[in-house]
């Protein structure tokens, strides 16, 4: 054992070196290929999430394009069908969720204070299979069958019967990529916050952030597999006709609405809780004071991860439900505000005579507030069954969700770029850029969606490719179409700011904003190995209670990737453990993984004799290779 | 190099797409056009009209249409007569692969439009032209021997038969 080299009394320099001969990426195309660093993959999940953001929104004005005036001839009913379908599931699959996961692959590690995400290959592994899924819906869409059952793809509109050709399996099997996809980071960060945390990071010094994903995690554990059952029976219905769905055989319509929303209602706050950490965490570095009522914060996020299984058939009030459950169901709904208020009240707190920095996180932070506040009020009164009845599906219900998803997550997570851009490259986004974009997309939002609400009271349809010129929808409708350019044009600025700043801004440093959490203790951008020495702590707030050097862990050993393993509650030091080594394995298992699903659109059959592939390929990933990592 | 790549899959990707096409109303014109059929003067046998070539064939190759012309298939009464193909004492069946006018898609085209002295209804004044292509195409594939590389697929109605998307696909060129 003596031979084995440590870390122990190694200068700065040196232990750098040592840490970078076993910890760097092999260099050239093959290292990008087969890298495990999380923040590789981090990083490109949130480009490639972006780049899916980028495509659903000119899809978005597509459709703003095609509603400006009545009678529109840019689009034809079909291809208005395939767009707002794709541009449902491009956002709520594709961008929304994955984003969200893809910023918490970059940032847990880093703000437990550890060298790697848990199970590093497995988020290889992920991340291709997302890209692949993506490219599979958008491919599909560019050959004219692209889904068009709409992102929630109802039965029977979506069952063998009316949606004949191969446009819904396609929808179908996209979620079956996404779901695999998102399942995998949520099991490496439940194992990352639970086993891999600084020594001395107990679970009531953990930052928002990570409390915030660790909740967003158990909720994608707990609703995904709803979502993977619908999904396959709804294929299985349509490939080997089975009855699942088909009430003439035994079947039951219904059966896929439960279904689909028990995943998607929590779905909806898979986006908005990583959303609410990013909010804590920008509010408290700029009123540079620990949130207010840490504890009732934690709580609440808590209870929201829980009541969030318990709203879903608010998405069904006009099914004809029993009475009852329509009742308890609108409680429920109701009852979620409470949580909801809590936070904004402890933010609100937080700000009390507080001189914050407005910066731009700050401002998108603000904006957050106020347009979230907004969307809140709109979700309590569609949670009540009569209005409801009146408001669904009509443009009232698209204003209220846009309030809420752009408001509650899109805007925090700008918020957040800008905020971990000098984490992520090294530097500073320009602030002055990024004012006359903020501008931009919260005034444009505003102005875009605010008369939506008055369209849906005046009766204007959801889904709808045109209207007539009789009908009194036209002025508002273009209004809104307008501001629609103004948004896009305040995304583009951001996108061109991001873009430039990554090049040319300001050098940051480790820690431009003053911030109290781990990931600012180490360089910008981190080395591969995060942290030369593993920090330990001892307060919520390590970097401002401890202002001089931190604590640091030694006695780790520099041959092979090593990292401090901790106990659940106390996070007291376990073990060492190991970090398994680059593999191109993860990269060939999600390409034998895409031909045996897609493959599985066409013919049953491919389910048996892809899997051999697959299986191969599994065996290849984990046969023992006698690496210092492989010891146990 | 990696371009041309690129282009040599999507080219046969594309070409292979147009059965997902769909297309809701064709225009008037088009519309008008397809019914431009060549007969010959016994009244079986002739010539779709070259606008069915030029949209690529879609009643016998598009998933959509044939699902289309299979829900027209019930929803004008053709079961009356024909049941699920099988036939019945009033009408003849449909899939034992004996046409008594012939088995081509315009001959069929023609028996559903113009009716015939047998006692099969005209439908001329019923259903557009497209539609009557549509159902023209359903009935034919409802009688091939073997599976299309497009298929309607099973109704949400008790299970009487496997559905047609079951049938081993034939990706050979299908004659008119
Ligand atoms: C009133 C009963 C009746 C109805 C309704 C009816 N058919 Fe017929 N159909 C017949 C009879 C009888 C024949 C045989 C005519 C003959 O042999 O001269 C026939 C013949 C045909 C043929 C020609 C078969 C061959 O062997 O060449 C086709 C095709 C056809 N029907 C399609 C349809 C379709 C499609 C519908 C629904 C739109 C339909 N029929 C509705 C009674 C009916």
């Amino acid at each position: 054992m003596s031979a084995q080299p440590r870390d122990t009394g190694l200068d700065g320099a040196a232990l750098d070196a040592a840490l970078a001969s076993v910890w760097s990426a092999r260099p050239g195309l093959l290292g990008w290929f087969t890298t495990v660093d999380h923040k590789a993959i981090g990083r490109r999940y949130i480009a490639t999430a972006f780049l899916f953001l980028a495509l659903g929104g000119v899809l978005a004005l597509l459709m703003r394009w095609q509603l400006a005036q009545p009678e529109g001839r840019l689009l034809g009913p079909d291809r208005f069908n395939q767009i707002f379908t794709m541009h449902g599931a491009t956002m709520m699959f594709l961008f929304a969720v994955p984003v969200m996961e893809a910023v918490g692959v970059y940032l847990v590690p880093l703000m437990v204070g550890t060298r790697n995400i848990a199970f590093p290959r497995l988020n290889a592994f992920s991340y291709w299979v997302y890209l692949f899924g993506g490219a599979l819906l958008w491919i599909a869409f560019l050959l004219d069958m692209g889904p068009d059952v709409g992102w929630f793809a109802y039965v029977p509109l979506s069952g063998p019967q009316y949606a004949p050709g191969k446009r819904a399996d396609i929808w179908a099997q996209m979620i079956t990529f996404t779901e695999i996809a998102a399942l995998a980071v949520a099991v490496e960060i439940v194992v990352t916050v639970f086993k891999q945390r600084a020594p001395g990071m107990s679970l009531d010094r953990m930052p928002l952030f990570v409390w915030a994903m660790l909740v967003t995690s158990f909720v994608v554990i707990l609703a995904m597999p709803a979502v993977v059952l619908a999904s396959t029976a709804l294929i299985l219905d349509r490939l080997v006709g089975t009855q699942f769905f088909n009430p003439a055989a035994g079947g039951d319509v219904l059966l896929w609405q439960h279904l689909f929303w028990f995943f998607g209602h929590p779905e909806v706050y898979i986006i908005f809780i990583p959303a609410v950490g990013m909010v804590s965490t920008i509010l408290s570095t700029f009123c540079r004071r620990p949130i207010f009522g840490y504890t009732a914060m934690v709580l609440a996020l808590v209870s929201i991860g829980l009541l969030a299984f318990g709203l879903w058939v608010h998405h069904m009030f006009t099914t004809g439900l029993p009475r009852l459950g329509e009742s308890f169901f609108t409680a429920s709904s109701m009852a979620i505000a409470v949580p909801s208020g809590l936070q904004i009240f402890c933010w609100l707190a937080t700000l009390w005579g507080a001189r914050p920095r407005m910066a731009v996180p700050m401002l998108y932070v603000l904006a957050f507030l106020f347009t979230f506040v907004l969307g809140g009020m709109t979700g309590v009164m569609v949670a009540s069954v009569p209005l409801d009845t009146q408001l669904h599906d009509s443009y009232f219900v698209v204003a209220h969700f846009h309030y809420v998803l752009i408001g509650g997550a899109v805007f925090p997570l700008l918020g957040a770029i800008h905020y971990w851009f000098p984490k992520l490259s090294g530097r500073m986004m320009s602030e002055r850029l990024g004012r006359w974009a903020w501008g931009l997309v919260f005034g444009g939002f505003n102005l875009v969606f605010f008369p939506m609400h008055i369209l849906g009271l005046w009766g204007m349809p959801r889904r709808v490719y045109t209207y007539q010129p009789e009908l009194p929808w036209a002025g508002l409708n273009l209004f809104s179409s307008l501001s629609a350019a103004l948004l896009a044009l305040g995304f583009l600025l951001f996108f061109w700011n991001a873009w430039r700043s990554a090049r040319k801004g300001e050098m940051a440093g480790p820690d431009p904003w003053g911030a109290p959490t781990l990931e600012w203790a180490t360089a910008s951008p981190p080395p591969p190995w995060n942290f030369s020495r593993i920090p330990v702590v001892e307060s919520v707030s390590p970097l401002w209670d401890a202002p001089g050097e931190l604590k640091v862990a030694t006695g780790l050993r520099l041959d092979r990737r090593e990292l401090v393993l901790t106990s659940v509650m106390a996070a007291e030091p376990e073990a060492r453990d190991s970090s398994p080594q680059d593999s191109i394995w993860p990269f060939l298992a999600a390409i034998v993984t895409s031909v045996m699903l897609i493959w599985s659109i066409f013919s049953p059959w491919a389910v048996v004799w892809g899997s051999i592939p697959v299986v191969a390929a599994l065996i290849l990933w984990f046969w023992p290779r006698g690496t210092p990592e492989d010891e146990s | 190099m990696r371009r041309m790549l690129l282009l040599a899959l999507a080219v046969p990707l594309l070409q292979g797409c147009k059965r997902e096409t769909r297309d809701l109303r064709p225009d008037p014109p088009v519309a008008a056009a397809l019914d431009g059929v060549a007969i010959l003067p016994i009244g079986i046998g002739g010539r779709p009209p070259e606008v069915y070539f030029a949209l690529g064939k879609p009643y016998r190759t598009n998933a959509y249409q044939l699902s289309e012309g299979k829900r027209l298939y019930a929803w004008f009464g053709c079961p009356q007569c024909h049941g699920q193909g099988e036939g019945t004492a009033r009408g003849p069946a449909l899939l034992d692969g004996w046409w008594n006018y012939g088995p081509g898609l315009e001959t069929i085209y023609l028996s559903v439009r113009d009716g015939r002295p047998g006692g099969m209804p005209a439908f001329r004044s019923r259903l557009t032209n497209d539609q009557l292509w549509q159902l023209a195409g359903y009935v034919q594939q409802l009688g091939a021997y073997s599976g299309g590389a497009a298929a309607p697929s099973r109704d949400d109605a008790p299970p009487t038969r496997p559905a047609e998307n079951r049938a081993p696909a034939r990706f050979a060129p299908l004659e008119p």
